[in-house]
């Protein structure tokens, strides 16, 4: 586990490093890169405390996602055209403010998490993969025949949302909001995981009945988690959007879901820091692999397969025993 | 004549035409261990599990402290007092023996939701616990994994659990299964302490322990109660001696 603390550290040190150098060599491509990695990590570890954590295997974290991705990409939208959203009850032309999208970004995704926790979490299992899976593909269907938005076809921004004094459109500046982002979460989740709460959370993916016998509501205390999850993963939809400046209903479909869960799982389930591992190899591969063959996702399977037979536990607990041995 | 404590009428419970629990009516006393023996497949285990509100039951009514409590959930019942083992032992594997003992008592103390601080420095929720491993003799091992525990250590771990509630009345499922001379001794003297503050209602095959234990002992048969009595008068009762005891005893 120490072992595992100091290569944690390591990567929060290449996540300073390479945005830094790819600036001073003039190759944003690089910081850009990283940035998604930052974004998709953040996605991942939302996953990863309802999943990894607490043992709620959600196969619809993509609604989250693109909800966060939506809501920012049509306040942006309504901003930047001067077009009013609503004009009852009240009067709105949506914001390009990330201090403003951000919390609504939050409160929307908690609330969407909060509505499809209390139904699913009802089930167990195999039926709560599907209906959380049901739902996030509801919310596809939604945004592919909904025309005001782009429907299939999707949603530009011209500009990417601003913050007060600092310019957003500059990549390492845009980086550094994300990396803000992604260290935040993750003290949140640190702090989280050791706190009584995550005690109850860790012993319920174990033993749910135990945890129920010693007077613990499980319903309510999953049901808590799975709120902070998808709001998490909400807001790495919304850094997602205003990366790209683009959105469209693809980051609903159950691809993305499966995508954030190959991360958590590449990574390693249950570790902090895992599913940021799990988006920067799912990344480079991509880059590496994508450029030399249209099916590169071919080699990710494979590499998938003889994780889960061979390691189980995630690249970090292959880097533990590779630094235990070497000493 | 002693206040009840739990107080069951007529509980049922069948799964299509096979009755589990029949009619049973049993009761417990302040400062008593009140003790359930019967073969296997008498409904011993699901009469506990009626009583604590994982089986679902389908006529009678099971009043805790003068308070009904026939409708309340599983969750509602152990928070108002009702702690148990399970026959099999159940723990959270991964957990230390102490963190096992910390999660039993995060209801008591109101900490479940305590979400930004560390759980590990609430210095008062450890000492606790320290304090329950000692009565069960597991002090030294309190930092092993659960799941690393021997069988024997494990069922000790159970009552730890259920100790760490503090609650009104104790169901112990077999808790002294598989447990050495030493363990089944330490396990008597404990109950023997414990009874004037929570009473149990105690399941268990081990016959010397339920003898030199119980204040009173029920015998379960196919879903009914043959027999209600003191030691003495269940060791002499024909009908006991022919559906569990024998007569070598």
């Amino acid at each position: 586990m120490i072992v595992e603390k100091i290569f944690n550290k390591w990567i929060l040190v290449f996540l300073f490093l390479i945005p830094v150098l790819g600036f001073i060599f003039e190759e944003p491509y690089y910081i850009t890169l990283t940035t998604k990695v930052v974004i998709l990590g953040i996605a991942g570890i939302g996953l990863n405390l309802a999943l990894g954590y607490c043992g709620l295997i959600s196969f619809g974290h993509a609604a989250f996602f693109g909800l966060g991705g939506y809501v920012t990409g049509i306040l942006s939208f309504h901003a930047l055209n001067s077009e009013l959203m609503f004009s009852w009850p009240f009067v709105t032309s949506g914001s390009s403010n990330m201090l403003v999208i951000w919390p609504i970004v939050i409160l929307s995704s908690a609330f969407l998490a909060l509505i499809i926790g209390l139904l699913s979490l009802r089930t167990t299992g195999v039926y709560f993969i599907m209906i959380t899976l049901a739902f996030a593909q509801m919310l596809y269907f939604f945004a592919i025949s909904w025309p005001s938005y782009g429907g299939e076809d999707g949603l530009s921004i011209y500009m990417r949302n601003s913050l007060p004094m600092v310019n957003t459109m500059d990549p390492l500046t845009f980086y550094f909001i994300c990396l803000f982002w992604l260290l935040l979460v993750i003290f949140i989740s640190a702090k989280l995981i050791n706190s009584s709460f995550g005690m109850v959370f860790q012993a319920i993916k174990q033993n749910e009945e135990r945890v129920k016998s010693v007077g613990i509501e499980t319903f309510k205390v999953k049901l808590l988690v799975f709120v902070i999850s998808g709001t998490i993963t909400g807001l790495a939809g919304s850094l997602y959007t205003d990366l790209n400046r683009f959105i469209s209903p693809s980051v609903l479909n159950w691809q993305m879901s499966g995508e954030i869960m190959v991360f958590v799982i590449l990574g390693g389930i249950a570790r902090l820091y895992g599913p940021l591992v799990g988006a920067a190899f799912f990344i480079v591969l991509e880059q590496t692999l994508g450029s030399y063959t249209e099916n590169w996702q071919f080699w990710l399977g494979l590499i998938l397969i003889l994780e889960i037979l061979y390691v189980r536990t995630g690249i970090l607990s292959l880097f533990e025993k590779k630094l235990k041995y070497e000493k | 004549m002693k206040n009840k404590i739990l107080d069951i009428k007529n509980l049922s419970k069948s799964y299509g035409a096979f009755k589990v629990t029949d009619e049973i009516t049993i009761d417990l006393h302040f400062d008593e261990i009140h003790a359930l023996i019967g073969p296997n497949g008498a409904g011993k285990s699901t009469l506990i599990k009626q009583i604590v509100g994982s089986v679902k039951h389908d006529i009678g009514s099971i009043i805790l402290d003068q308070e009904d409590i026939t409708d309340l959930t599983d969750v509602e019942r152990a928070k108002i007092g009702i702690s148990r083992t399970f026959q099999v032992s159940s723990i959270i594997p991964q957990f230390s023996a102490i963190d096992n003992i910390v999660l039993s008592l995060l209801d008591k103390s109101n900490k479940t939701f305590q979400m930004f601080k560390s759980v590990r420095n609430n210095k008062g929720l450890y000492s606790n616990a320290n304090k329950i491993l000692k009565e069960i003799e597991l002090s030294k091992k309190s930092d092993i994994s659960a799941s690393d525990l021997s069988h024997g250590d494990r069922r000790k771990l159970e009552v730890g659990l259920a100790l760490a509630m503090d609650p009104k009345v104790f169901l112990f499922d077999e808790p002294m299964a598989g447990l050495d001379e030493s363990g089944t001794n330490m396990m008597i003297n404990l109950f023997k302490k414990i009874k004037s503050n929570s009473p149990i209602l105690l399941i268990e095959h081990d016959m010397d322990a339920v003898f030199a234990l119980a204040d009173r002992v029920s015998v379960i048969n196919y879903g009914k109660i043959v027999a209600t009595g003191t030691v003495d008068e269940i060791r002499k009762n024909e009908l006991v001696r022919d559906v569990y005891l024998g007569y070598e005893i």
